[in-house]
């Protein structure tokens, strides 16, 4: 059978380095120990890992997973100093009575970019980048599952990012909060575009923190090394686990309420607008359904930190391991049913306030396991007194303040004093530095050696912590005072006379000393890139994998692979060996071969047996142009070029089929076939089914997120409304669109026939159910189309329509993007790129036609509907 | 040895943080002739009593744990133990018990704890809300004031809340505009004013005198400069001044307050503000019918005074800048002609 695929204009430019350069300079060659332990076939899988020639078109395609990582957190750290820089700016103003240092115009601004860059641009990157930097380490594989779309995510962030600070050479920049309130941020109370910044950067940063939470769940779930089942997993792999499913539930509603927002702006719905049928109440549940899991996003992970590094520098395994599982995984869960607490002031019913009340104060339950587990730890093992240790105690102290007062806030009365004031202000930022920040920077401290091969300074290191908790604690422990002696937050300044003023003092220096612990920081981070002592393989006598590498690790991670058989695999004598023989010979074949081609195993989700030896993708120009096209597709709304936007869109989409265009195998079917009998597993040679499986799964999931964050809005204006449909609109009609919906229902039809034909390696059956599945789809693809276009009524003439098109819209939009998928899989069906062995996007393509069919009878019900049930 | 000092020095600063804490909550007033301090903990009503009970049990079982959790980690520290990773490794679940009694039992019965006392505050202050009212009073938050409706007396000011001493009064709280939050502290919790819902606060003080609020939800660029004042008096001196705010102001007498009515009526002014019995009968800024009586000039940012007056007058924008008042450009002559009748109107 001939296949003939086009060639993929992405291979131009990028060139592998030469040979020689793998000679690994940190080998010496007569030290023969070492030359066991690295063997010589390391140079050929290094040089099929490594990212390629750092030309530009080379670096705009790097992949490996610490790129990645490592560009994510620089680049999230370079926005917490910005983010820091605003703060200062404010303590300045504030730190006299009726100062007259900032315009209150520039001071709602840098509060504003303070907490939006802080919560969007710093904390949720910077806790992703740790996690693809860490995840194949931790979990013992040589990549994440999907490293391009890492290469998307991080250029999408940056992008975004830059946009973001952009409103400040257009004078635009957002002053309504992190929060943005309409009708405040809506377009009557804030024409101009500074907010357009705010929605459509930050969204496009939202974009990318849901693409990094796909990859690392499925990094996590099936990933892994040859035995290291989910009991033995290390705990910063527990919490990325559940923050970034947090992530796909929490950030899907807040993009969805942010272009809802947008399109009020700019489109003229009514979402918002009390005049027309919506409420701004809505808008605050959106947010904080996003709101409130967000500090958890931060918080978990941050825990997950605390609970790698605690058992190393006490020298004994962590107390209650399965307990914090659970505790992690019960903070994911209860951090979704609280968001309510952030609203006690809006008027909502008592019984309401008293359940978010509970559930607010129960998730201190999973978060008192944690504490005591960490200092029960500390109790059994023998404490070393490093810097990230020393960065874990201030995070102790200062978190179970915060908890504390946490608990506080969550009653209702104590809370209608202090929510929106000070004392709410000290709560946060003991939770998000204290809770967050110290942790990040224990891990800096911790992990950074790994990557950059030298130490940080013990002194400079113990200096910038001492300095940063003496001046946290400074700065924020009298906010909580002023908060209780009524200053309000967001006021750019105060009356003379109010009893506020040496507070705000105490506050402003203390802020000051923050700062210079970070100026601190960054020069012991370049003194250690330069001149710091070698760390070695494991400076702290760690536990787990990632230490067992060469230092810097080499690009593809493991040569062998390690088993896995205890929960810390460096520490119990023969920790990293083991398994069957099967397995044993399995990981030391796979350090042989395959060496054209990227090879990463997957592993079941329960006990981390091997299952497939798959290709992870390589480096390539797609990710990054495909970010460019959505950034512009999205900048340019803010002025609403509609038709640069249009551009955006087909380099978006040209981008897309580029990056997915498939590939041909290097090494033979019979290699393949010779490698897959002798060990028992299947050789993919073209990608994963479990992980393209899982991917799609995931997409999917968005989608039903957003397709829930929808419905949501619409029953919640439904409710609203005494009248619905409201007066001037009739019932609408639904006999078109049900014949519409029907015709793809009897597309999947032939759409699961493909798929039968696919497995049978039936060519002629394959091409035509897929050709008859693209024609029923897209007729009915075609009459939701044209409902959709012949309303007789505008966006604009009620929530109600708003809603009605919106959601009619987005089912429209997953119609075509389905039609879309079918066209790219039936034109390479017909050059024969797919048989029995190769058959995942012929699947996928069926699994997505199934669901959408699904969300489009969803969707049908409550539109046409509920209007009928008044 | 030197480790343990700093050790030590981290559990001692805390502790000395919290008394300094504890202590400066106690001494919260700090009067002035102007303004005072709104603190929560210094209550002059039931609600507020109520709430600010609740946050000092909260606050001292909150210091009492912290404590108690920072001796346990100073403990963990230096307490001297046998160790054996050997051991340890082999006992992978020692340890658990200590997580579970403390970290979930007595977590737990301390929330229970908090939630009761929670509940029974929400209970006596909603007994406060439904016990017998009198006085309804329209509070509608404007960006950046508040309009203050005595509907069923049939007036209006601004800026400023009267009333009665010991006798609940209902606030109906609603916004024009955005969404805006009144707080006054020394009088109880929080409760937003929305663009489309009515919310209802009960307002009780025990004693005469004047109470600081603030507007607490970001609102735009003046937010901060959003204030007002509720002012109780005893049952005779509101009776007088309802009868007070009801009168009618007739034409002045005065030359000056003449001719300062006279462009006042004649110039922009009208578009903005009313005046009863006049032909002004703006509604975007507030009501001027008593200015003259009132305790603020431009949302409790300035004391009532003829020059403060004069400077809002002639430049507000320079006050508070972003406001909705244009500076007038008025003569000297002029200025001093509409401060007469201004004052007039008391």
């Amino acid at each position: 059978m001939s296949v003939s695929i086009p060639a993929n204009p992405e291979d131009a430019g990028r060139e592998k380095r030469p040979m020689e350069d793998y000679k690994n300079p940190h080998l010496d060659p007569s030290d023969t120990e070492q030359l066991l332990k690295y063997p010589v076939q390391d140079d050929a899988l290094s040089r099929q890992w490594d990212d390629p020639e750092p030309t530009l078109i080379g670096r705009l395609s790097a992949l490996q997973n610490d790129t990645i990582g490592k560009r994510l957190i620089f680049t999230a750290f370079g926005f917490f100093v910005l983010g820091g820089i605003n703060a200062l700016l404010m303590r300045i103003q504030l730190a006299k009575a009726e100062n007259t240092f900032l315009s209150p115009d520039a001071y709602n601004q840098f509060f504003t970019m303070h907490g939006s860059t802080m919560m969007f641009l710093f904390a949720v990157p910077i806790i992703e980048g740790f996690a693809i930097m860490l995840l194949p380490f931790l979990l013992g594989n040589r990549e994440m599952p999907f490293p391009r779309l890492g290469v998307f995510s991080f250029w999408v962030f940056l992008f975004g990012g830059l946009l973001f600070y952009a409103s400040f050479l257009f004078d635009a920049v957002p002053e309504n909060g992190w929060f943005a309130y309409v009708p405040l941020a809506g377009p009557r109370y804030s024409p101009g575009i500074a907010m357009d910044f705010w929605l459509l950067a930050l969204g496009v940063a939202e974009v990318s923190a849901i693409a990094a939470g796909i990859e690392i769940i499925i990094s996590i779930l099936n990933m892994r090394a040859p035995g290291m089942s989910l009991s033995r997993m290390p705990l910063f792999a527990w919490a990325m686990l559940v923050t970034a499913f947090s992530i796909l539930f929490a950030f899907t509603p807040l993009f969805v309420a942010s272009m809802l927002m947008e399109t009020d702006r700019h489109f003229g719905t009514q979402f918002f607008n009390t005049e027309a049928g919506g409420t701004p109440i809505l808008w605050q549940h959106l947010f904080w359904i996003f709101g409130h899991p967000e500090v958890y996003i931060q918080f978990i992970p941050a825990t997950g930190i605390v609970s790698m590094i605690v058992p190393v520098f006490s020298r004994r395994p962590i107390v209650g391991y399965s307990l914090i599982v659970v505790a992690i995984v019960a903070t994911g869960f209860i951090s979704f049913g609280l968001w309510a607490h952030h609203m006690f002031t809006v008027g909502l019913p008592n019984i309401a306030m008293t359940f978010f009340t509970a559930a607010s104060t129960m998730i201190a339950i999973p978060a008192g396991i944690q504490v005591f587990a960490w200092i029960t730890t500390i109790m059994r093992g023998r404490p070393r007194w490093n810097t990230p240790m020393l960065f874990v105690m201030g995070f102790l102290v200062i978190f179970v303040l915060g908890g504390i007062t946490g608990v506080m806030v969550a009653s209702v009365p104590f809370d209608s004093q202090v929510h929106d004031s000070y004392f709410v202000v000290a709560h946060f930022h003991y939770v998000l530095i204290g809770g967050v920040t110290f942790p990040l920077f224990a891990a800096f401290y911790y992990w950074l050696p790994k990557w950059n091969g030298r130490l940080f300074d013990e002194g400079l290191g113990k200096l910038h912590f001492w300095l940063m908790f003496i001046g946290f604690n400074v700065t924020f422990f009298p906010m909580h005072i002023v908060g209780i002696l009524g200053m309000p937050r967001r006021v750019y300044t105060y009356p003379a006379g109010i009893g506020w003023e040496p507070y705000n003092l105490i506050s402003t220096i203390g802020a000051f000393m923050i700062a210079a612990s970070v100026l601190i920081f960054l020069v012991n981070l370049i003194r250690s890139m330069q001149s710091g002592a070698p760390a070695g393989e494991n400076p702290w006598d760690a536990d787990s994998l990632e230490w067992k590498t060469i230092t810097p690790p080499m690009p593809h991670n493991f040569s062998v692979l390690p088993i896995v058989n205890s929960r810390h695999p460096l520490w119990e004598p023969g920790g990293t060996q083991g398994g069957t023989e099967s397995t044993q010979k399995l990981v030391n074949a796979l350090a042989r071969w395959p060496t054209s081609w990227r090879a990463a195993m997957v592993t079941s989700t329960l006990e981390g047996k091997p299952l497939e030896i798959f290709r992870v993708t390589e480096p390539s120009i797609w990710p990054f142009v495909s970010a460019v096209g959505l950034i512009i597709i999205f900048g340019s709304e803010i002025w609403s070029l509609r038709w640069v936007a249009a551009i955006g869109a087909l380099i978006f989409i040209a981008s897309l089929i580029g990056w997915h265009w498939p590939k041909t195998s290097p090494t033979s079917q019979d290699e393949e076939d010779a490698f897959a009998r002798e060990h028992g597993i299947l050789v993919r040679s073209y990608g994963s089914r479990t992980v393209a499986r899982n991917g799609m799964m995931l997409t999917l999931l968005v989608f039903g997120v957003g397709l829930a964050s929808l419905l949501f809005s619409y029953f919640y204006i439904r409710l609203e409304n005494p009248v619905w449909p409201p007066s001037g609109f009739e019932n609408p009609a639904w006999l078109l669109p049900l014949i519409g919906l029907g015709l793809w229902l009897v597309s999947l039809i032939p759409s699961s026939l493909s798929v039968r034909a696919i497995h049978d390696d039936n060519q002629p059956a394959l091409r035509n159910h897929l050709l008859f599945s693209l024609l029923l789809a897209a007729m009915g693809t075609g009459i939701i189309l044209y409902v959709l276009l012949t309303k007789n009524y505008t966006v604009s003439d009620h929530a109600y329509a708003s809603l009605f098109i919106m959601i009619e819209g987005f089912l429209a939009v997953l119609m075509l993007g389905g039609l879309g998928m079918n066209l790219f899989v039936q034109f390479f069906a017909r050059r024969g790129l797919y048989s029995s062995g190769r058959y995942i996007a012929v699947e996928n393509s069926a699994l997505y036609f199934t669901v959408i069919a699904v969300f489009g009878v969803i969707i049908l019900a409550v539109l046409y509907g509920v209007p009928y049930l008044t | 040895m030197h480790r343990r000092r700093e050790r030590l020095g981290l559990v001692l600063g805390w502790l000395v943080l919290n008394l300094f804490w504890l202590g400066s909550c106690l001494n919260a007033n700090v009067e002035n002739s102007f303004i005072r301090t709104p603190s929560m903990l210094a209550p002059q009503g039931p609600a507020a009593r109520h709430i600010a009970g609740l946050s000092w049990f909260m606050i001292i079982l909150g210091t009492v744990i912290f404590i108690g959790v920072m001796i346990y980690l100073a403990y963990a520290i230096w307490g001297d133990r046998g160790y054996d990773l050997e051991e340890e490794l082999k006992r992978p679940n020692e340890g658990n018990g200590i997580v579970l009694t403390w970290g979930v039992g007595f977590t737990a019965l301390i929330l229970v704890i908090l939630f009761g006392a929670n509940i029974g505050t929400m209970r006596a202050n909603n007994q406060i809300a439904d016990s017998e009212q009198g006085l309804v009073i329209d509070v509608i938050g404007r960006q950046w004031w508040w309009e203050v409706q005595y509907g069923d007396q049939g007036f209006e000011i601004a800026n400023e809340i009267h009333i009665p001493a010991g006798q609940p009064v209902t606030l109906r709280l609603a916004a024009k505009d955005v969404i805006h939050s009144f707080w006054v502290p020394e009088l109880g919790g929080k409760l937003d004013l929305l663009p489309n819902q009515v919310n209802e606060l009960t307002l009780v003080a025990d004693k005469t005198g004047e109470y600081w609020g603030e507007c607490a939800e970001y609102c735009g660029t003046q937010h901060a400069k959003m204030k007002l004042v509720v002012i109780v008096h005893s049952e005779q001196q509101f009776a007088a001044w309802l009868e007070h705010q009801q009168t009618v102001p007739g034409p002045p007498e005065d030359e000056l307050a003449v001719e300062g009515q006279q462009i006042f009526l004649g110039s922009a002014c009208v578009y903005c503000h009313a005046i009863e019995g006049t032909n002004a009968s703006g509604d975007l800024g507030p009501d001027l019918t008593h200015v003259a009586s009132r305790r603020t000039i431009g949302a409790g940012i300035l004391e009532n005074t003829t020059g403060n007056l004069a400077g809002w007058i002639v430049d507000a924008q320079a006050i508070k800048p972003g406001n909705h008042m244009p500076p007038m450009d008025l003569s000297g002559e002029e200025l001093q002609a509409v401060l007469a009748y201004m004052k007039y109107l008391e």
